[in-house]
């Protein structure tokens, strides 16, 4: 065990890969440090190419850090694991299972039986509003629905983190913002510790407790942000307020500072 | 009030579907009626004479008289557990051969230039060793047909394999899958619309080499069959013979393949039955 008050500690992250077509090292992410303690919700911003989602690959272990050391839950970690859910912009649903097979997938991994597994299945699917569509493949649901089962799967593992990859990036803007709201009312409600990447400002104050601002190629942090605004917060009544907008007025200056 | 009107009501609907499975079976039944017809007119015409171009009439006495006399079973049951020899056991060798040469880097540098090397040669062309391996019968035919069987199912397999969404595979990782977990849950139904077309043609190529095998090392089977009634210039009896095949082939594709993609790809998403509907 490394003590540590945070759930994840992301410590000096430093990633460079090989550009296959032009051969030089390309440097995506240099000496960054980001941590999240219980039951917080952080975001990662930047502009696009900024490495924003490399390092979250890298917390999740699916990519591997050319320098630094990824420690959740007091335990260094170095390869993707069921303490760190992920949730992809694609969903990354499996096409073969139903809503509830997919999102008993994780509990089914872990060894547990059928009637436990049915029985979180359940909780999960109504938490995020899916009842009624356990027995429907992926293809028969709309983007935001399965977007919602990719949360209930990765929600249903118990994950100690969730790391979410801008993933209402490829739904409609009505569906974002009620997608949005729900995932701020479940994150407050159960408790989640959520490490969350997006390029969108205002969706990353209206979610978060604190927005970890990165800069574009290599990826540095160059601001972290703690946003002082009450939940539950909804999209109606955030939009009035002017704390909200000076919240996104300063990380769009934080963020324009930046050479993208 | 409904519930005292609806069973009045459900007898009309009943015909309805009924006319609807008639219509389905005509469409079904349409291209072969259209096929016969102008198979009929062609040689009513009598620009061939019968040995050349048997009639569709003519064809069928020589089908019933196959049938009464027991040959066509015959020959057909040879053919056909010949058929299922070389395709299992084909099969069996290309499915572990594929999944080992998709998923460990090694083995596929290994294998892939050999089995390049011997895609190219037909399973035809293994007539001359599988007779002096096996002596004239059918475990020649047989070897003969897993020759053929093998090579398209595990080309379309390791197409499949190419073809698995690398997402799919991380966001199993991340709800804890080991690689056992993963081969199970997301690499082997992935393959399936691919390994589906492997087996069909597996199949396929199974039947031409089948025919080609039987016709020069075996002297039963449908293929010796054909071959024979050619020698006494029963022509009528080789296009039963080759229907026969055809017969068989459709059968197998609406009564098992079919079936098993309507169950899983189709149902999944990952296979349409065309593109008009999007």
């Amino acid at each position: 065990m490394i003590a540590t008050a945070d759930i994840l500690s992301a410590r000096g992250i430093s990633k460079s890969h090989l550009d296959s077509r032009s051969g030089h090292q390309v440097e995506a992410l240099r000496d960054v440090s980001v941590n999240v303690g219980h039951h917080e919700f952080v975001s990662v911003i930047g502009p696009s190419g900024c490495g924003k989602s490399t390092f979250l690959r890298v917390v999740a272990g699916l990519d591997r850090p050319s320098a630094g050391e990824i420690i959740v839950a007091g335990k260094r970690v170095s390869r993707p694991g069921a303490d760190r859910g992920m949730v992809f912009q694609e969903y990354a649903l499996l096409p073969w299972k139903t809503t509830q097979k997919n999102i008993e997938f994780g509990p089914l991994l872990k060894g547990m039986a059928k009637a436990e597994r049915a029985e979180i299945a359940r909780r999960f699917i109504a938490l995020v509003g899916l009842t009624g569509a356990e027995h429907k493949y992926p293809h028969q649901l709309s983007g935001g629905m399965r977007q919602r089962a990719a949360v209930a799967r990765a929600l249903a593992n118990n994950p100690a983190i969730l790391l979410m990859d801008e993933p209402f990036a490829a739904v409609d803007a009505m569906t974002r913002q009620r997608l949005q709201e729900e995932l701020a009312a479940i994150s407050a409600t159960e408790r989640t510790t959520v490490l969350f990447v997006t390029h969108a400002i205002e969706e990353a104050v209206f979610l978060s407790d604190r927005v970890v601002v990165l800069s574009g190629k290599p990826g540095r942090v160059v601001a972290d942000i703690r946003i002082d605004l009450e939940r539950p917060r909804r999209w109606d009544q955030l939009t009035r307020q002017g704390r909200f907008a000076d919240y996104c007025a300063e990380l769009t200056r934080h963020l324009s500072g930046t050479p993208s | 009030m409904r519930s005292d009107v609806l069973p009045a009501e459900a007898p009309k609907h009943a015909p309805l579907s009924l006319r609807l499975r008639l219509i389905d079976i005509g469409q079904e039944l349409l291209p072969f009626v259209v096929g016969v017809a102008i198979w009929q007119a062609l040689s009513s015409l009598n620009i061939w004479p019968p040995v050349l171009f048997p009639s569709p009439l003519q064809v069928f006495w020589s089908f019933v008289a196959d049938i009464k006399s027991g040959a066509l079973p015959k020959a057909l049951s040879v053919s056909l557990v010949s058929l299922a020899y070389g395709f299992l056991i084909g099969a069996a060798i290309a499915l572990p051969l594929g999944y080992l040469m998709g998923l460990n880097r090694a083995s596929r540098n290994f294998f892939d230039p050999l089995v390049n090397l011997l895609q190219a040669i037909p399973g035809l062309a293994w007539i001359p060793f599988a007779i002096l391996w096996f002596g004239l019968g059918q475990g020649a035919v047989i070897f003969i047909i897993v020759m053929s069987v093998f090579f398209p199912v595990l080309h379309n397999l390791l197409t499949g394999i190419r073809l698995v969404q690398p997402v799919l595979v991380e966001a199993s990782q991340t709800l804890g899958a080991s690689r056992w977990a993963i081969i199970v849950h997301v690499i082997f139904p992935s393959t399936l619309p691919n390994l589906m077309t492997g087996i069909r043609l597996g199949i396929a190529f199974g039947f031409r080499s089948l025919v080609g095998g039987e016709m020069i090392a075996s002297t039963d089977g449908i293929g010796y069959q054909i071959f024979n009634a050619q020698q006494y210039f029963q022509s009528a009896r080789i296009v039963v013979g080759m229907l026969a095949i055809g017969i068989v082939w459709l059968l197998l594709d609406r009564l098992v393949l079919r079936p098993i993609e309507t169950h899983t790809t189709m149902r999944w998403g990952l296979m349409r039955e065309g593109i008009e509907n999007t």
